[in-house]
């Protein structure tokens, strides 16, 4: 046997004399007024407390809360003295008379962790600490216990009698009690809402307890302090000591319902398991199992030595030593994945969570190539992604040199030709017919080297966005084209992209194939989406899978997560749709 | 007297050859910038008859120039461009420009039209 368990069971048989102790006074007592309630409330709240709070200490011996709820149950036994004829007796009964209620404060604000935390908690513990010894002994010394014809023993340490003095402590006890009361109950409240969900079920049924006996206690000190008696006043005291009576075993209910039984957590899990759970119900199964709502998984990637989730998005570990702790799952000597649960769970029991995960290993393992095949996917996509902007870019830049550079040197050589021929005047043997044919033949090479621009990359959507751009094609078509609602803002350049490219390559194929009379363009932001149509009025017919322009368009829009539908009934126009995600 | 002729466009080659040409066809050209802020300040300076201003340049868009130039009694703003006016839509039109001629196009008899 442990050193500490060897010193509960010692404090247990003094738990149980210290409750005997007042049971066997209670029925020699000569000043008792309701001698059964005494005998039965008594003892038996005095061992609850003791009995509880040493169970407590057993199962978390670093944890201080277990010692605090001992010390309530001593020091109720302790003011049950009071009942003794001996004025020794009698007045030590008196002198711890409230004290009970000192640690029963401290130790509600301690649960669970046996520690305060926060100002308010330790000031409220500290005004009740002074009431019950500070101000409670210094009334003991000014009251007289023989005035009240109660048939008490006489006060052996009264220094000075004094009722009123007495008076205005007690009265100033209740009313710095209610104080108190009022603290404790803010206090349990702002606990209530400041923990995980899993701590919670273990916190509701003792601050439930703890905030209704604090209600029974302030109408106890509400009646002393407006002089309340007769029936009325023992029935409320009645309704409080039986309160009282069950503040350890809600305590007891809250210690039991955190605690979640390893064979019972792996047994459901097993049963779970065995119906080849769907992507995401995995952890739900092992949440439900540990009872754990926050759960959560993270598969282990060796490949790229990171975690990701089920849907294959990188996540990090939490950090130790925070509220989250963290259980690594291997299957043949190589690790799986990783369980990040409430780190309350391993409290009770550290091996809880290694023991669920060694159960789950083979579906964990399944899923994570799941997850690892999603992973994989989502690269490809953005390496497609980033190959499709890498192209862009490049193609800017190319459409920039031309422009720059050999469009520009083009366009001075064209000018000054004209303004050789106009200095030419007349005398030239025919040169300025030369130049003028050397001119044409610029003209024509400027005007092939900007459509050969225009087609490796629209410069004026790059520049001037989707307005301007759509406003240009509709220019040169030679379709008359309707540009409806543009979204006036920029869009992401490789959207914006795709876009012009499919509302360009649509009004190609309207001018080429439809025979229409009119065609019409509409882009409009919605939901996330950019909503692209063209439409016109000529003979449909169009299929989608001839033909390399559409077949482009379609991977082009896929490559950014897109769709792309075209209907086209023969006789009924046709109508080209694309939808692009966009953040 | 001739018309005085403010050249704004970021690429000399054009800036020689355009002044080359206008100067031959009895233009005054009274002074050169090389982007809009600078275009803004000669423009003042100088005050043309006429600014023969490049659509894109290197700081200020050109229609902007245009818009900020072309306000209560200022030059004539005629926009060009290696580009092709369709390119820029009905941008042109709605700048408040006199009008816009393609640089390869470029010439006084052009230049003239726009002006009459």
């Amino acid at each position: 046997m442990t050193s500490l368990r060897r010193a509960l069971w010692l404090l247990a048989a003094a738990g149980l004399v210290a409750g005997a102790v007042p049971l066997a006074l209670t029925f020699g007592s000569d000043h008792l007024e309701v001698r059964a309630l005494n005998a039965v409330f008594g003892p038996l709240i005095g061992w609850a407390f003791i009995a509880t709070g040493l169970f407590a200490w057993w199962r978390r011996p670093e944890n201080r809360f277990g010692a605090l709820m001992t010390a309530v149950g001593f020091a109720w036994c302790a003011s049950g003295l009071t009942v003794a004829d001996e004025p020794g007796v009698f007045i030590a009964g008196l002198l711890l008379g409230t004290l009970p209620y000192g640690f029963l404060v401290h130790m509600l604000l301690a649960f669970p962790r046996g520690v305060l935390e926060g100002r308010l908690a330790i000031a409220v513990v500290a005004l009740i600490y002074f009431l019950t010894t500070v101000m409670q002994v210094a009334w003991v010394l000014v009251y007289d216990t023989t005035r009240e014809d109660c048939g008490c023993p006489p006060n052996p340490i009264l220094l000075w009698d004094q009722q009123g003095v007495a008076d205005l402590i007690t009265g100033a006890q209740s009313a710095l009690g209610l104080l108190v009361i009022a603290g404790l109950i803010v206090e349990l409240y702002r606990r209530l809402h400041g923990v995980s969900r899993l701590q919670r079920r273990g916190l509701v049924p003792v601050i439930f307890t703890g905030v209704v006996l604090a209600a029974a206690l302030a109408l106890t000190l509400v009646a002393d302090l407006t002089g309340v008696s007769g029936p009325v006043e023992d029935a409320i005291d009645i309704a409080g000591l039986c309160l009282l009576a069950m503040v350890p075993f809600a305590f007891l209910a809250g210690l039991l319902s955190t605690r979640v039984s390893r064979a019972g957590a792996v047994g459901d899990l097993v049963t779970r398991l065995a119906d080849a759970p769907e992507r995401g119900e995995l952890r739900d199964a092992l949440a439900e199992a540990l009872g754990d709502e926050s759960l959560m998984l993270a598969y282990w990637l060796p490949d790229s030595d990171a975690y990701v989730d089920a849907r294959g998005q990188p996540v990090t570990l939490p950090q130790t030593g925070s509220s989250r702790a963290v259980s690594h799952v291997e299957r043949e000597g190589r690790r799986v994945a990783s369980i990040v649960y409430d780190a309350t769970l391993a409290e009770d029991d550290p091996g809880l969570v290694d023991a669920v995960g060694s159960a789950a290993a083979l579906a964990l393992d399944n899923e994570r190539l799941d997850a690892e095949l999603r992973a994989r996917v989502e690269e490809l996509r953005a390496s497609r992604m980033r190959v499709i902007e890498v192209g862009m870019e490049e193609r800017r830049g190319l459409e920039r040199n031309l422009h720059d550079g050999a469009q520009q040197r083009l366009v001075s050589l064209a000018i000054t030709l004209r303004t050789a021929r106009s200095r030419l005047n007349g005398n030239d043997d025919g040169a300025s017919e030369l130049l003028e044919g050397a001119g044409q033949e610029l003209d024509l090479a400027i005007s092939e080297l900007r459509e050969l621009a225009r087609g490796i990359h629209p410069a004026v959507l790059s520049d001037r966005g989707l307005p301007a751009a759509l406003e240009s094609l509709a220019a040169r078509s030679p379709v008359p084209v309707e540009v409806g609602a543009v979204p006036p803002d920029r869009l992401p350049k490789p959207v914006e992209l795709a876009a012009y490219y499919v509302i360009s390559e649509a009004l190609t194929n309207v001018v080429r194939y439809a025979r229409a009379t009119y065609a019409t363009v509409d882009v409009v932001r919605n939901d996330g989406h950019v909503l692209v149509e063209v439409g016109d009025d000529g003979v449909g017919g169009a299929d989608p899978e001839r033909g390399t322009g559409l077949r482009g368009l379609k991977d082009r829009v896929g490559a950014l997560e897109g769709s792309l539908a075209v209907e086209s009934e023969p006789g009924r126009g046709t109508r080209v749709r694309a939808s692009i995600p966009c953040g | 007297m001739p018309i005085s002729v403010l050249i704004v466009d970021d690429h000399p080659s054009f800036r020689a050859s355009a002044r080359m040409l206008l100067e031959c066809e009895g233009y005054e050209v009274v002074g050169e910038a090389v982007d809009g802020a600078q275009a803004l300040a000669e423009a003042a300076r100088l005050t043309p008859d006429v600014v023969l201003l490049d659509v894109g340049l290197p700081d200020l868009d050109g229609f902007e120039v245009t818009s900020r130039l072309a306000g209560n009694g200022g030059p004539a703003v005629v926009l060009t461009s290696s580009r092709e006016c369709c390119d820029y839509g009905s941008l042109a039109e709605r700048s408040g420009a006199r009008g816009f001629i393609t640089k390869a196009e470029l010439s006084g008899a052009r230049l003239g039209a726009l002006l009459a």
